[in-house]
């Protein structure tokens, strides 16, 4: 809301620029900015048009005499089809500057001197859609005759200061003139002053010929009505209606506008009802029933038996608190007016409004909350400024549908606690002089107060409310900074934590680098990785079909980075990512949420330059880094790798799942050639680990041991066997006869094809042998490879060569 | 010619041999020539018969002499013609140093996690505990146990990811704060925790939204936490991440599970305050919502407000990376196109 300086002067002094008041309000309070309305503007001056001519070659035209006052009337040409001669109106001066940058200069227009211009409203600086709807077309002519020649500004409030502010949710007290003047009134320790609308005596009477029926009093607590009979409907006076249009409020007549003012100045929306529209003389504020219709300017809402209407008969004339439709509408013809006061529940009104799209200010005040002890007042003034501009006969006493007494709050608490949570040490009267200057009042005894918060605040609630209050307005930036001095405490991650931020920094070693992707999936995502076999986790109101799912596989997020990529000729890459999968057991509502690493590489993985050649990622790379991951776990646990091809999307040939102890605890593998084509995605690996599996294993009891003295000896083995025998299998059982003794197994050589018998391959093993104690013999070692060899021929019939 | 002057002639000869020579072999062939049991000087010696027995010990140790002397002559010469064949072997072996190198490469951390990290560590430093958290949370958690009753706006159905009627996606961090006072055991001394981790809003994503983003949340609670805590911790953050001529400066703002509530603005890093783009001429930048823990929330947690105070607060990382490093689209923390990610190698 803005607050216009010149209105708020009405309450308070103000000495400070609209520039140092936002400043200051913002660090006291409430968030603001200054607002200087027609800073370039100049030379406009009230004009008053003597003489009307046409002109001799245009149809459209006028040429008009203006006295603006100086010695002679000025000639301008005008082609606004309203202007008219005795018209009070705007002229910009030869050497006038319009909002727009425009600058006036004397001129002919089609051979006619013209030494201005008449101006309409929107030309000067008033937002079209705020103006009176008569002015759209044309000049705005004033309604009462002005001075010629005076300055516009005031009067047409185009270079009013303002300040705007953007509340918290908990401040609507400030929604409304009223409220922001005691609120910066605090900041500044001014306290406003305000006067109390009176009605006219002589036609307040009690009328019994309108009743008010709330049906929903828990909804409803305050409902007040006043009726005015024999009203002439016009124009509001011109003070008001430039407030209203530079609160961006459109002036219609004098029963809205008048309406509408009172909602800024007390910040309490207020409704008024041609009451010989009505069908009954009754209003009856109640839910509606399903499929009820409801009539705005030029729409018609269906209402739901969660909507809060007034009705009148079977009719719907307001959805309360939030629009009073057109079926009632006051117009220029309306006698007889009901002004309707009231608080509305601010749930009710929040969700009915966002049902039907319809909030405006009035909604958003009683979303937020309105001060229930000015329902009252606020009526009184409606009822009083309406009176002034359209001249009751009659006005009624409230006619009450419902009404809670205002209470205010009481708040107790303890100035040394306040001081203990602000870190201060102000003194009982430093503090009762702050909450004073908010308007509030206290009682004191000793180190107790008791606070009396005005209905106005009705925000404030517990002593926190008062700690703020007095942080605030002594000032944040008083504030020392100190640190919490309680008893030591030792800073730290979790276990798991610091296991997971390990196996990072080995994929970030392995050249990988990390990547965050999103946790919701497609479905077709969660359906092509559903390696753990989850039942799925949907969201119940998706924004897109792009992320609708729970993730369960981090391959996806990656396949999706890759193909990004690779899109723009980033063709070698490696990735990880660390983050959690959701895996929803049938029948559990909620998802585990298990850590996972998962990581993937494609392209070449060493590019070719002036001293290396090409090397293309390939199964054993990704194999390599998943074996220095699974060794920096630190597990006393028996790592292991076994063919699979249960995987939809992964190469039924080349992928393996990975095994600790027996337990799968992840996989690695090469996409599927399909897959890899449907993601545009160039040959892949990929492998993702569940974290939480590896750290549940045992961890290593690593005990010192010296490095070896003794040389070791080697052997090496060349075997010719059945294609389909697993690597794997050999060493085991290499291991298993080579005895004590046998250090190591490498294979150094995988040969298959020409030479070689059908279905068979030849494999090259290097066997390292080494007693740490002592010196190893020839002898010794050859028992344990002929060992190793006879076994190796019973079990696989290999060839030794 | 006497046996002393043969010694002598040879001494000499050997000598200028070895002077002469150009290659090792030629000075082995000569070691092996002139001094070996088949050389001159051996063969002289058998000479020494001749010799009067007086004179033997002289012509002994100048047989001596010369040996040593065309020794030495011998290994001068080929220590100089060594020293040459290094000074070639060398040069032969120069390289073109800028050249480029054989690619070595470490990953790059991603940006918002090396922003967590350095967050976390400083606050490690303080003796807070590092808090983990669900992602996928109970309603109660999110927001009955943060003071947001059933119909807060802030619970409408269009700002939250619901699972079921209970179950939702977290919407911030704060979630975190119930479960993390109810495990803490006040006997052993003052909760200090911070928890960072991701977070879900009904958000369409642009430049500035994102329906995932990170928070850390951040909670203390002891019987002696004031706001004056809470501003001297926010502005050492803030002096840690943006500099150490940075200040802070506290707002009034509202949140439901705090009271007072402040926001925290960082003065400008870019212009140092005076009014740039950055800070959109104000000379401040807001980065973070605090305050202290509402009563409700303490009390909700079996905590006496009486007797506790606490403060909390809640950073953005996308916001702090933005700010930080000029990231101006969100969605690039996302895409993770690698020549974004690699930019930032080593930056914390």
């Amino acid at each position: 809301m803005k607050i216009s300086v010149n209105w708020l002067k009405e309450y308070i002094p103000v000495t400070h620029t609209v520039e140092e008041m936002a400043d200051k309000i913002s660090l006291t309070g409430i968030e603001s900015g200054p607002v200087s309305l027609g800073e370039k503007l100049s030379g406009l001056v009230v004009g008053h048009i003597t003489s009307v001519k046409p002109h001799p070659d245009s149809d459209h035209l006028k040429v008009c005499m203006v006295d603006v006052g100086e010695s002679e009337d000025i000639q301008i040409v005008c082609g606004a089809p309203n202007a008219a001669a005795d018209q009070y109106v705007i002229v910009a001066l030869h050497g006038a500057h319009l909002p727009d940058g425009t600058k006036i200069k004397r001129g002919k227009l089609r051979g006619q001197e013209s030494n201005g211009m008449i101006c309409g409203l929107d030309e000067v600086g008033v937002p079209e859609k705020y103006m009176p709807e008569e002015f759209e077309n044309g000049i705005y002519v004033f309604d009462e005759p002005q001075k010629p020649g005076v300055a516009v500004y005031d009067l047409l409030g185009l270079k009013d200061q303002m300040i705007d502010i953007d509340i918290t949710p908990n401040r609507a007290d400030t929604l409304g003139m009223r409220g922001a003047a005691w609120e910066i009134g605090a900041t500044y320790d001014e306290k406003p002053v305000f006067k109390k609308p009176e009605l006219d005596a002589t036609k307040v009477k009690d009328m019994n010929d309108v009743t008010v029926d709330v049906e929903e009093k828990d909804l409803v607590p305050d409902y007040l009505i006043r009726e005015l009979k024999d009203i002439t409907v016009g124009k509001s006076p011109l003070w008001m209606q430039r407030r209203l249009w530079n609160q961006d409020i459109r002036p219609v007549n004098s029963v809205i506008d008048a309406a509408n003012y009172v909602m800024i100045e007390y910040g309490q929306p207020i409704q008024a009802y041609d009451l010989d529209k009505l069908q009954d003389k009754k209003l009856v504020v109640k839910f509606a029933k399903d499929g009820d219709k409801f009539k705005i300017a030029d729409e018609e809402k269906t209402l739901t038996h969660d909507d809060l209407i007034i009705a009148s008969g079977n009719e719907i004339v307001g959805l309360a608190g939030v629009d009073n439709g057109s079926i009632a509408a006051v117009d220029e013809n309306t006698k007889n007016v009901l002004l309707e006061s009231g608080v509305f529940n601010s749930t009710s009104v929040r969700k009915t409004a966002q049902r039907h799209d319809l909030r405006g200010d009035d909604s958003t005040r009683f979303e937020k909350g309105v001060d229930n002890g000015a329902v009252d007042e606020a009526l009184v003034r409606a009822t009083q400024l309406v009176d002034e501009s359209s001249n009751a006969s009659e006005i009624s006493n409230v006619i009450t549908g419902n009404l809670t007494k205002a209470e205010p709050t009481i708040i107790k608490g303890k100035i040394s606690h306040i001081n203990h949570l602000m870190g201060l040490q102000l003194t009982t009267d430093e503090i009762v002089k702050i909450l004073d200057r908010l308007g509030f009042t206290v009682d004191v005894s000793d180190d107790d107060i008791v606070v009396t918060i005005p209905t106005r605040r009705w925000d404030m609630a517990i002593e926190a409310d008062l700690v703020e209050e007095v942080n605030r307005i002594y000032g944040y930036e008083n504030l020392p900074n100190t640190l919490p001095a309680g008893m030591e405490t030792r800073g730290g991650y979790s276990a798991k934590r610091e296991f997971s931020n390990k196996l990072r920094n080995v994929l970030l070693g392995e050249g990988l680098d990390e990547v965050i992707n999103y946790s919701l999936l497609s479905k077709q995502e969660v359906e092509d990785f559903n390696v753990i076999k989850t039942e799925y986790t949907k969201l119940l109101h998706p924004m897109t079909e792009d992320h609708e799912y729970l993730r369960n596989s981090l391959i996806p997020g990656l396949v999706r980075n890759i193909a990004y990529n690779q899109a723009r000729k980033n063709d070698d890459l490696g990735i990880f990512e660390q983050a959690r999968i959701f895996d929803r057991p049938t029948g559990q509502d909620r998802p585990n949420e298990v850590e996972y690493i998962s990581g993937a590489v494609s392209g070449n993985v060493l590019n070719a330059s002036w001293n290396t050649e090409d090397k293309a990622a390939d199964f054993y790379y990704v194999k390599g880094i998943v074996d220095e991951l699974l060794s920096f776990t630190n597990a006393d646990a028996k790592f292991e790798y076994e063919a699979t091809d249960e995987y939809d999307n992964m190469h039924p040939g080349q992928t393996a799942k990975i095994l600790a102890n027996g337990q799968v605890i992840g996989f690695v593998g090469k996409l599927h050639p399909n897959y890899q084509s449907d993601h545009s995605v160039a040959d892949t690996f990929v492998f993702e680990l569940n974290i939480d599996m590896m750290f549940d294993l045992n961890s290593k009891n690593v005990q010192a041991q010296s490095a070896p003295k003794y040389p070791s000896i080697s052997r090496d083995l060349a075997i010719l066997v059945e294609k389909d025998i697993e690597n794997g299998q050999i060493v085991t059982d290499i291991f298993e006869n080579g005895g004590k003794y046998l250090q190591d197994v490498k294979i150094f050589d995988v040969y298959q094809g020409k030479n070689i018998k059908p279905n068979h391959k030849s494999l090259g093993y290097h066997l390292e042998f080494l007693n740490p104690n002592d010196t190893l013999t020839d002898d010794e070692v050859e028992k344990a490879f002929s060992l190793v060899k006879n076994s190796l021929i019973q079990k696989f019939n290999v060839e030794i060569r | 010619m006497s046996l002393n002057d043969t010694l002598k002639n040879l001494r000499e000869n050997g000598i200028d041999e070895a002077k002469r020579a150009e290659r090792l072999q030629e000075l082995n062939d000569l070691r092996v020539n002139l001094l070996g049991k088949k050389g001159p000087i051996t063969k002289a010696l058998r000479g020494m018969k001749d010799v009067p027995a007086e004179e033997r010990p002289e012509i002994g140790t100048l047989a001596n002499n010369v040996k040593k002397d065309i020794q030495e002559a011998i290994e001068e010469k080929m220590s100089e013609l060594n020293k040459k064949l290094v000074a070639k072997k060398l040069e032969e072996e120069k390289i073109d140093v800028t050249l480029p190198a054989t690619k070595q490469t470490q990953g790059t951390r991603h940006i918002l996690n090396q922003t967590i990290e350095d967050i976390e560590q400083f606050f490690i430093g303080l003796g807070y505990e590092v808090a983990g958290g669900y992602e996928v949370e109970e309603d109660h958690y999110n927001f009955e146990r943060l003071n947001i009753p059933k119909d807060h706006p802030a619970r409408d159905m269009q700002d939250t990811f619901y699972l079921s009627d209970e179950l939702l996606m977290r919407t911030q961090t704060s979630a975190q704060e119930g479960r993390d006072m109810e495990a803490h055991d006040f006997s052993k001394g003052p909760l200090k925790m911070i928890s960072p981790g991701v977070v879900y809003r009904r958000d369409d994503d642009d430049a500035t939204h994102s329906h995932q983003f990170h928070q850390i949340e951040g909670l203390v609670v002891d019987k002696n936490i004031s706001m004056a805590d809470l501003k001297g911790t926010l502005d050492a953050l803030c002096r840690h991440v943006f500099g150490p001529d940075r200040e802070i400066r506290f707002r009034p703002s509202y949140f439901p599970f705090t009271e007072p509530s402040v926001e925290v603005d960082v003065s400008c890093f870019n212009c140092g305050g005076e009014g740039c783009r950055i800070c959109k001429y104000t000379g401040w930048i807001e980065v973070l919502g605090a305050g202290l823990t509402h009563p409700n929330v303490l009390k909700m947690s079996g905590i006496d407000p009486n007797e506790y105070s606490g403060m909390a607060f809640g950073l953005g990382p996308e916001r702090f990376a933005m700010l930080k490093y000029g990231v101006t689209d969100i969605r690039d923390f996302y895409l993770n196109d690698v020549r974004f990610l690699e930019q930032f190698k080593g930056v914390n």
